[in-house]
C-alpha cells in the first residue's frame, strides 16, 4: 500500500450554501500505484472534477486523508499545499487554461519561476517539455496564434516541466476535434508509457478512458468501480 | 525579477484602460506636483532664513507703519550691539519698471552693511565701491538683470507704488547668490530714497545681524522692552518669522492649496483602485490557474501590487520630467510676477515619488487581499 503515488481513504466532501449542505463526495477510497493511468469517468455532477481538486491539493476534503507522493495533504498550511503543487502536481484543465499574455514558451516557463533554476536551466527544461509535446517551433507564439490542440500541447508541457510526480488532466480532450483529441491521447499514453507518469484523468469520453490502464466510475458521489 | 515581465504584461494587457489610467494619473500628479511646488515657493524665504541669524525690528501694528528714525540710536548702542552687529534700515519700495507688469522686489537700504547683513549675495568689490560713491546707484540680482536685460551702467527709473516718487537708478553692480530666489532683487540707497522724500527719514524696519543664536531672544526682549510704553512700539522678529506674517497672511490659500493636493491624491488612489479592480476581476481564472501551479497568495498580492504600482509610477514620471524640464530647465514660472522661481525641489521629487508608490500600494491593496483570497475552486470555476 506504501507504494501508492495517491492514496485517497475515506474521503468525503460536502459543499455548503448557506444553511443548504451539498454532499458531493462520500466515502471514496482510492490507491494510484506509480506510473499508472486512471481514467476517472461518471455522469455530470457525480464528483470526478471535485476529488481531481482534493487530490491536486486546491480543495480540502471535509472528512478522510489524502495522500500524495507520501505526503498527507490535511494538515498543510496554504503556503505548504502551494509548495506542493509546484513540486508534485502536474495540471491540465479542459481549457488550457494558458496565460493570454504570454508566448507558448513563457507559459511553459511560470511553474520554472517558482525554482531556483537559472534562465539558462529553466530554458532547457522548457525546450525539454515542448520538445515532449512537438511544439519547438511554437514557442514565439501567443495561445491566440494556437490552435486548441496546440493550446493543450503547450499546457501539457507547463504540466510537466517540473517533471512532477502526478499529472492531473480535468476532460483534457474535452474542448477539441477528433484530431486534435487523438493527438493528445497518444501524448498522455506516451507520457504514462515512455515517461513512467502517474496520470489520473477525468474524462466523459469512453475513447479517453480506454487509454488509459484502468478505469474508476464514480456515481453521485461514490466509487462503483475501483 | 523574475516575475516583471508577466507584470509588464498583465499591465499592458489592455493597453487602452492602461493609458487612460496613465494618462489621468499623470495629470493629476502634475497637478500635485505644481501644487507642491507652489507650496515650497510660498515658503522658500523661511526655508532659507533659519540658516541665517537675521533679525527684523517693525512696528508692532504692521509693516505699513513706519518706525522713528531715532530708534537707530537705541539700536545702536551698546545694549544692543553686545547682541547684534550689523544694523540696517531697510524699506520695501515695491515700484515697477516701465510697466507695472514689471513687478519685483525692489528696497531701498542702507549700503554700508548689505555685504554683512545679506552674506550670501555674491557683490563684487568694484560693483560695492561704485555703488558706495554713487548715491543713485543700484544692485542688481542676476537673474532679474537677465530677465529685464539690464546692463551694467544703464539708467532705469522704478515707479513707486507706496512712496511719492521715482527713483533714477543707474545700475552700477550685479550680483549672484547660492539661491537663485535671491537674484530676483534691486538694492538701492536707502539715504537716496529718503532724499527724494524730502528728507522725511521715513525707516520700514531695522535689520540687524544677532551675534549667536542665544542673542536672538535677548534682542526681542531688550528692544521690546525698550519700545513699549513708547508712541511707536516694536515687534522684533526673525527673518523665519518676518516671512511667516506673509504666509500667515495667505492662511486660506495654504489650507486651500494644501486641500486640493489631498483631493487630487484620494482622486489618484480611486481611480487607480477602479483599474487594478476590474483588471484583478477579470483575471480571476487566470489567478486560480498561477495558484494551481504553485504560486502562493502572496505572490497574488505581489503581482496585483507590483502592476498598480508600475501604473501610477510611470505616471508620475512623465509629469515629473515634464515639470523638471519645464520649471527646473526652461526657467518657466506659471506667475512670474508672484513666483520668479518655480523650482522643483528636490522634496517635491522624494513626495512624488512616494505618493505615486504610495497610492499604487492603497490602490491596488483591496483587490490584491480579495484575488488572493479566493478559494482557486471557485477562481477555476469562474468564467468571466
Amino acid at each position: 500500500m506504501s507504494d501508492s503515488v495517491v492514496r485517497v481513504q475515506g474521503v468525503a466532501k460536502v459543499y455548503r450554501r448557506d444553511t443548504q449542505e451539498i454532499p458531493v463526495l462520500e466515502n471514496i477510497n482510492l490507491e494510484v500505484a506509480p506510473g499508472e493511468s486512471v481514467a476517472l469517468m461518471g455522469p455530470s455532477g457525480s464528483g470526478k472534477t471535485t476529488l481531481l481538486n482534493l487530490i491536486a491539493g486546491i480543495d480540502r476534503p471535509t472528512r478522510g486523508r489524502i495522500e500524495v507522493a507520501g505526503l498527507a495533504l490535511d494538515g498543510m498550511s496554504e503556503r505548504e499545499l502551494a509548495k506542493f503543487r509546484s513540486r508534485h502536481i502536474g495540471f491540465i484543465f479542459q481549457l488550457y487554461n494558458l496565460i493570454p499574455v504570454l508566448t507558448a514558451y513563457e507559459n511553459v516557463e511560470l511553474p520554472l519561476l517558482l525554482t531556483r533554476l537559472s534562465k539558462a536551466e529553466r530554458r532547457t527544461h522548457v525546450m525539454t517539455a515542448l520538445d515532449v509535446v512537438g511544439l519547438t517551433d511554437r514557442i514565439q507564439h501567443y495561445p491566440r496564434q494556437l490552435s486548441g490542440g496546440q493550446e493543450q500541447r503547450v499546457a501539457i508541457a507547463r504540466a510537466i516541466v517540473t517533471d512532477p510526480t502526478v499529472l492531473l488532466a480535468d476532460e483534457p480532450t474535452g474542448d477539441l476535434d477528433k484530431r486534435s483529441e487523438e493527438e493528445v491521447l497518444i501524448l498522455l499514453k506516451r507520457l504514462n508509457r515512455e515517461f513512467k507518469k502517474s496520470i489520473i484523468m477525468v474524462t466523459h469520453d469512453p475513447k479517453a478512458a480506454a487509454s488509459a490502464q484502468r478505469t474508476v466510475l464514480l456515481e453521485k458521489g461514490a466509487l462503483v468501480t475501483a | 525579477m523574475k516575475y516583471l515581465r508577466l507584470v509588464l504584461r498583465n499591465a499592458l494587457r489592455n493597453k487602452l484602460r492602461t493609458g487612460l489610467t496613465v494618462g489621468g494619473t499623470a495629470f493629476l500628479m502634475f497637478v500635485l506636483i505644481f501644487i507642491m511646488t507652489a507650496l515650497t515657493e510660498m515658503e522658500a524665504w523661511q526655508g532659507a532664513a533659519e540658516t541665517h541669524r537675521r533679525i527684523a525690528v517693525q512696528h508692532s501694528t504692521g509693516l505699513a507703519t513706519p518706525l522713528p528714525i531715532d530708534l537707530e540710536n537705541f539700536l545702536r548702542s551698546e545694549a544692543v550691539t553686545r547682541h547684534a552687529e550689523h544694523l540696517q534700515k531697510l524699506n520695501w519700495f515695491g515700484g515697477y519698471w516701465q510697466d507695472p507688469k514689471n513687478f519685483f522686489a525692489n528696497f531701498g537700504a542702507d549700503h554700508l552693511v548689505v555685504r554683512e547683513l545679506w552674506d550670501e549675495l555674491s557683490i563684487p568689490p568694484d560693483a560695492y565701491a561704485r555703488w558706495c560713491a554713487q548715491k543713485n546707484g543700484a544692485i542688481v540680482g542676476k537673474s532679474l538683470a537677465t530677465k529685464f536685460g539690464w546692463k551694467l551702467d544703464q539708467k532705469i527709473t522704478l515707479h513707486g507704488t507706496i512712496y511719492p516718487c521715482n527713483p533714477e537708478l543707474e545700475i552700477v553692480g550685479i550680483f549672484t547668490s547660492s539661491d537663485i530666489r535671491q537674484e530676483e532683487q534691486l538694492f538701492f540707497r536707502w539715504d537716496y530714497l529718503d532724499e527724494l522724500m524730502g528728507g522725511k527719514k521715513i525707516v520700514g524696519t531695522y535689520w540687524m545681524k544677532a551675534r549667536s543664536a542665544e542673542d536672538i531672544p535677548k534682542l526681542k526682549e531688550i528692544i521690546d522692552g525698550h519700545t513699549k510704553n513708547s508712541s511707536d512700539p516694536t515687534e522684533t522678529v526673525t527673518e523665519k518669522e518676518f516671512g511667516e506674517q506673509f504666509m500667515a497672511m495667505m492662511g486660506n490659500i495654504r489650507t486651500l492649496v494644501a486641500s486640493l493636493g489631498t483631493v487630487v491624491l484620494i482622486i489618484m488612489i480611486l481611480m487607480t483602485a477602479n483599474t487594478v479592480a476590474m483588471s484583478a476581476r477579470e483575471r480571476v481564472t487566470e489567478i486560480a490557474v498561477l495558484r494551481t501551479l504553485g504560486f502562493t497568495g502572496g505572490h497574488v498580492v505581489l503581482f496585483v501590487l507590483a502592476e498598480s504600482v508600475l501604473v501610477t509610477t510611470v505616471g508620475m514620471v512623465l509629469p515629473l520630467a515634464a515639470s523638471l524640464a519645464l520649471f527646473n530647465g526652461m526657467k518657466l514660472s506659471p506667475n512670474p510676477q508672484f513666483f520668479p522661481y518655480f523650482l522643483i525641489e528636490p522634496r517635491t521629487i522624494v513626495i512624488a515619488i512616494a505618493a505615486a508608490v504610495l497610492s499604487g500600494l492603497i490602490a491596488a491593496a483591496i483587490p490584491a487581499e480579495l484575488a488572493a483570497r479566493r478559494k482557486i475552486v471557485d477562481g477555476l470555476r469562474q468564467v468571466v
